[in-house]
């Protein structure tokens, strides 16, 4: 990895979270879709990025957003859970001759069906935690639920079409 | 012990996401803990500060709306005002009561200047309300600071004013200090400055003494601020002051003003003028 592309990369990171923080905070459809677009700052990290690197990322990620959020932790509990999953998904998810070793994580270069299988798996296992985290209740299963699977949605429609706008 | 480290080693991403998922969650069970309190939450000082600057560039695109809004509490606010004043008066003098429909003869309608002069020996206002609302030539305008003149000539929809920066327009003032009485006219060059005259030279008059319209007004309601007083000059030879009154009212970023319709106008006016007419034995 190059300098130049490290800074790219620390820069996209950054460049979620502030997207979330200060645009799709107040973005809510129908009072049960959210948004949480940050997550795609850790889906998107490079395939090569090591596991440690990986989690603490994570980890910083969501504390970030935690302090706007106020909610404590609840998303930092979340993120650590899918930086350290990943590995395992982009595994199961391996094409059947592997992965080529100049890969880039990105939806022009993967191709749709499997980065939209990938994005939807980690977001929703992202947004599973931090609703039932949220709701703390297993009274309120069932809108939870609900509120998952829209906000997944939601979520993973962002991230596609934010892919759409890159180059490579 | 060799082995344990290289177990340590080889696990070692499982054993840092066992370490911050497990403080991540104490974080979040732990959220009645005060000292976690108050570093993660949204009062944390930068935070607040990045959601200051994001929230009042979202008000900004809001002003229009509070600023129309504001405008209209502010007419209906100074209507309760006059009509409170106009009854406040029954306090002082021993057996007198205001008529009611006297006290409440002042309403005010909000309109928006669309277009003013300052510089010109004459200077009009043009507006935004005209006679489907109410409005009538003669009736007086004031501003949220003070007084701005009166209407000259009404369309259906646009009414022009002529404001006090007109070499012709006088409007009957008192000193709110002593109530006395005297005349304010613009000078005609400097469009923060007008004069009041008729003050007898004899009275006490003060730098900063609030000069108000007189109750001897038929369109504004007494005691609205003119200006304040700026410089006092007397020549020997004269009998009354040269006071030189401050406006109140910035007719550079005059937006909004409120049209004062007096209600019982007419019959006041046609009572004075038929008495001219009675013939005394």
């Amino acid at each position: 990895m190059t300098p130049k592309s490290i800074v790219s990369q620390i820069l996209i990171f950054v460049f979620y979270l502030l997207l979330q923080i200060f645009f799709v905070r107040q973005l809510v459809l129908f009072d049960y879709a959210f948004c949480f677009v940050y997550v795609a700052s850790i889906i998107l990290l490079p395939f090569e990025i090591n596991k440690m690197t990986l989690i603490l990322l994570g980890f910083v990620a969501g504390i970030t957003v935690d302090i706007f959020y106020n909610t404590i932790g609840a998303n930092a509990a979340s993120m650590t859970l899918i930086a350290f999953v990943r590995p395992a998904v982009i595994g199961v998810l391996a094409p059947q001759r592997g992965y080529d070793e100049r890969q880039t994580l990105s939806l022009n270069s993967m191709g749709l069906s499997w980065f939209i299988t990938y994005a939807t798996t980690l977001i929703f296992i992202h947004h599973f935690v931090l609703f039932l985290l949220e709701a703390s209740d297993w009274e309120l299963f069932f809108p939870v639920m609900l509120k998952v699977i829209c906000s997944t949605i939601f979520t993973t429609i962002i991230v596609v079409i934010i892919q759409f706008f890159r180059r490579d | 012990m060799y082995q344990l480290f290289q177990f340590i080693s080889r696990q070692k991403a499982f054993i840092l996401f066992t370490f911050l998922e497990v403080l991540s969650l104490w974080f979040f069970y732990s959220y009645n803990n005060y000292p976690n309190a108050i570093f993660f939450n949204t009062s944390n000082y930068y935070a607040a500060k990045a959601l200051g600057t994001s929230n009042s560039i979202r008000e900004y695109s809001n002003l229009r709306d509070v600023n129309t809004e504001l405008a209209s509490e502010n007419s209906r606010l100074n209507a309760t005002i006059a009509k409170l004043q106009a009854q406040q008066l029954d306090k002082s003098i021993v057996n007198y009561k205001a008529d009611s429909n006297v006290a409440s003869r002042f309403k005010f309608v909000v309109a928006k200047v669309l277009g003013l002069t300052t510089t010109q020996f004459n200077n009009y206002i043009t507006i935004d309300k005209g006679s489907a609302d109410g409005l009538t030539p003669g009736m007086g305008v004031m501003s949220s600071t003070g007084v701005v003149g009166k209407i000259k000539s009404c369309n259906e929809h646009f009414s022009v004013l002529i404001s006090i920066l007109h070499s012709e327009y006088s409007v009957s003032a008192k000193l709110k200090s002593n109530n006395e009485i005297g005349s304010v006219k613009w000078k005609g060059v400097n469009p923060d400055i007008v004069e009041m005259t008729e003050v007898s030279r004899y009275k006490t008059v003060n730098i900063k003494d609030t000069i108000v319209t007189s109750d001897f007004n038929y369109v504004f309601p007494p005691n609205i601020i003119i200006g304040y007083v700026k410089k006092v000059g007397v020549k020997p030879d004269q009998t009354f002051h040269e006071i030189d009154v401050q406006l109140a009212t910035n007719f550079h970023t005059l937006a909004y003003v409120y049209v004062i319709n007096n209600k019982l106008l007419g019959e006041q006016k046609a009572l004075e003028e038929k008495s001219g007419d009675v013939k005394i034995k």
